[in-house]
């Protein structure tokens, strides 16, 4: 028994910093689900799609030899065109924002495809952001950590100032209600669009960062990264709350290290990995159930159908 | 000023179950006049609101405010010159947010908003003075989120939110038919100071007959989507809650009750 948890240790402390770059790169996902599912009550699964499409858009423009801040900046903007096409098609043609999401991230994989013309792309050995990290010798996990943590931190600090603007206060009031917002004269329209865009941008900018750190890019590379970004940002929120902004901003940061070193805890411990999007998955059931559970059933307990919990 | 010019709205049209909820209706409501519309239910009291607000396109018919034409602007671009009180407290705030962010999303209605700092020394302290002016304490819960006020305390906020930076067009659709009858008069009481201190051009529609009685103007009565009877001047000063139910196609106690004649 002390055997097996000596050897958990070591094998976990080992993959630490993997693990640590690892959050630092996908808490950026977990901030493209933040905003649209808390800031705009707009429940999008655009991210399963815009996260392979910045990767990929990434890895092609590196292999193209294009630099690698340039080929970050190139998938931002890609996936918030495509985030601004779930926004479009829900305002336009009144399509519930869930299936919006998955019409767009349904295309975005045969767009991923054509993007790349293969299922998969390697950059190995290429230029990437994380060679320009200070102090450290370039290709260490240390040098994802800096890069990703730098960058994370800077939108952390824009998107709290913004947030307390005139223009983001108005955007935080489309998600709260949307029908006095647009009383106040605000475009529902226009904040949706910017918003969802604006998240699936951030998807698209972790997926440019994985292909970086990892070295490839694969279409297949989104597959399950919404559950996983949903039970990082629920953890987070448990960890530092969401009553305001600044809490609700650092949540998907906080949310992320504490998900992927849980991950990497169960791996260590001899979890077999096919079985982790089973665990994933029973875990945010287990999160959304959780305030049900304790009201109880029955007598004055939930009506036969409820609102969604989103 | 306000004219609505021969507005029609029909709904279901072509269908067995088809209501015409304006039917060809004009009104027109002179600079600071306060105008009170009465009228049983399905008059087109709301279809009218929703019209001049914009959440509702007309079949037919136009909408001036000031002389401007603005029968095909979307309402987010008509609320540079419309404030809004509805039924519903909640309708009217925006629940998550704070009392001085909801004070800033007014404050902000008819201007165009920048990337300057929204809640800044100078507005909190000017939000603590138009709260004050409540006597509810709620200058002192600016940072409070507004899910957590009562109804009363959100529809008053409303009310301050909608009267702030003088509107050239105030809409109150039963703004007090949510409340109990001593936070209804308290907000009453706010409504009219503002009204009289602002000048301000008020629709204000009401089932409480009293309050159509007490105050404002002129009382306008729909009936079947159009005007069917108006009163102003000395006749309105004259007016009592029984003359005006007697208006009424179906007469019900209820109004009388509610009208605590």
């Amino acid at each position: 028994m002390m055997e097996f948890i000596s050897s958990t240790f070591t094998s976990y402390v080992a993959l630490v910093p993997v693990t640590l770059s690892q959050s630092f790169i996908l808490a950026f996902v977990v901030m493209g689900i933040m905003i649209p599912f808390r800031t705009l009550q707009f429940p999008d699964l655009t991210s399963e799609g815009a996260y392979p499409l910045g990767g990929c858009v990434c890895g092609v423009l590196i292999a193209a030899g294009v630099n690698p801040a340039l080929a970050i900046v190139a998938a931002l903007a890609c996936g918030f065109l495509a985030g601004c096409c779930t926004a479009l098609i829900h305002l336009r043609f009144r399509i519930h924002t869930l299936l919006a999401g998955i019409l767009m991230m349904t295309m975005l994989y045969s767009i991923n495809l054509r993007i790349m013309g293969k299922s998969n792309l390697s950059i190995f050995g290429s230029d990437t952001v994380y060679n320009w990290a200070p102090f450290v010798t370039p290709g260490f996990p240390v040098s994802k950590i800096i890069i990703a943590g730098l960058i994370g931190a800077g939108v952390f600090l824009a998107l709290n100032w913004f947030f307390k603007t005139e223009k983001g206060t108005a955007l935080r009031a489309v998600g709260s209600n949307p029908a006095m917002a647009e009383a106040q004269g605000i475009s529902v329209w226009v904040s949706t669009i910017i918003g969802v865009g604006l998240a699936s941008g951030f998807s698209a900018t972790s997926g440019a960062l994985m292909v970086q750190a990892q070295g490839f890019a694969d279409v297949n590379m989104g597959l399950g990264i919404l559950i996983n970004g949903l039970a990082a940002l629920m953890i987070g929120e448990a960890v530092v709350g969401k009553q305001s902004v600044w809490r609700q901003l650092l949540a998907p940061f906080v949310g992320a290290i504490i998900y992927y070193q849980l991950v990497s805890l169960c791996l260590a411990a001899g979890m077999p990995p096919p079985d982790l999007k089973l665990a994933t998955g029973l875990f945010v059931l287990a999160m959304l159930a959780l305030p049900s559970l304790k009201r109880g059933r029955g007598a004055g307990g939930t009506p036969a159908r409820e609102k969604f919990r989103e | 000023m306000l004219e609505i010019r021969s507005a029609r709205k029909v709904f279901y049209a072509g269908q067995p179950d088809e209501k015409v909820a304006l039917d060809n209706l004009d009104l027109t409501l002179q600079t600071g006049e306060f105008g009170v519309v009465i009228g049983s239910n399905g008059a087109g009291k709301s279809t009218m609101l929703n019209a001049v607000s914009g959440a509702l396109p007309l079949d037919s018919g136009q909408i001036a405010i000031n002389g401007d034409d603005v029968t095909d602007t979307p309402v987010h671009k008509r609320a540079k010159r419309i404030a809004r009180v509805f039924q519903d407290p909640m309708l009217g705030t925006a629940a998550s947010m704070t009392v001085a962010e909801n004070m800033l999303l007014a404050d902000l209605r008819s201007t165009d908003r920048t990337l300057a700092r929204g809640l800044n020394a100078k507005r909190l302290a000017d939000y603590k003075d138009r709260l004050a002016a409540l006597g509810l304490g709620l200058e002192n819960r600016l940072d409070t989120k507004v899910e957590l006020l009562s109804g009363g305390q959100r529809q008053s906020l409303s009310l301050i939110m909608a009267v702030g930076g003088s509107p050239d067009l105030l809409l109150l659709d039963e703004h007090t038919a949510a409340l109990d009858p001593r936070t209804a008069d308290l907000v009453m009481q706010a409504t009219v100071r503002a009204v009289d201190t602002f000048k301000l051009t008020t629709l204000m529609v009401t089932h409480n007959m009293a309050h159509a009685v007490d105050y404002g103007h002129r009382v306008i009565m729909l009936d079947a989507g159009r005007v069917k009877l108006e009163i102003g001047g000395d006749e309105k000063a004259n007016v009592t809650v029984a003359k005006l139910v007697d208006h009424f196609a179906v007469k019900t106690d209820a109004m009388m009750l509610g009208a605590g004649a």
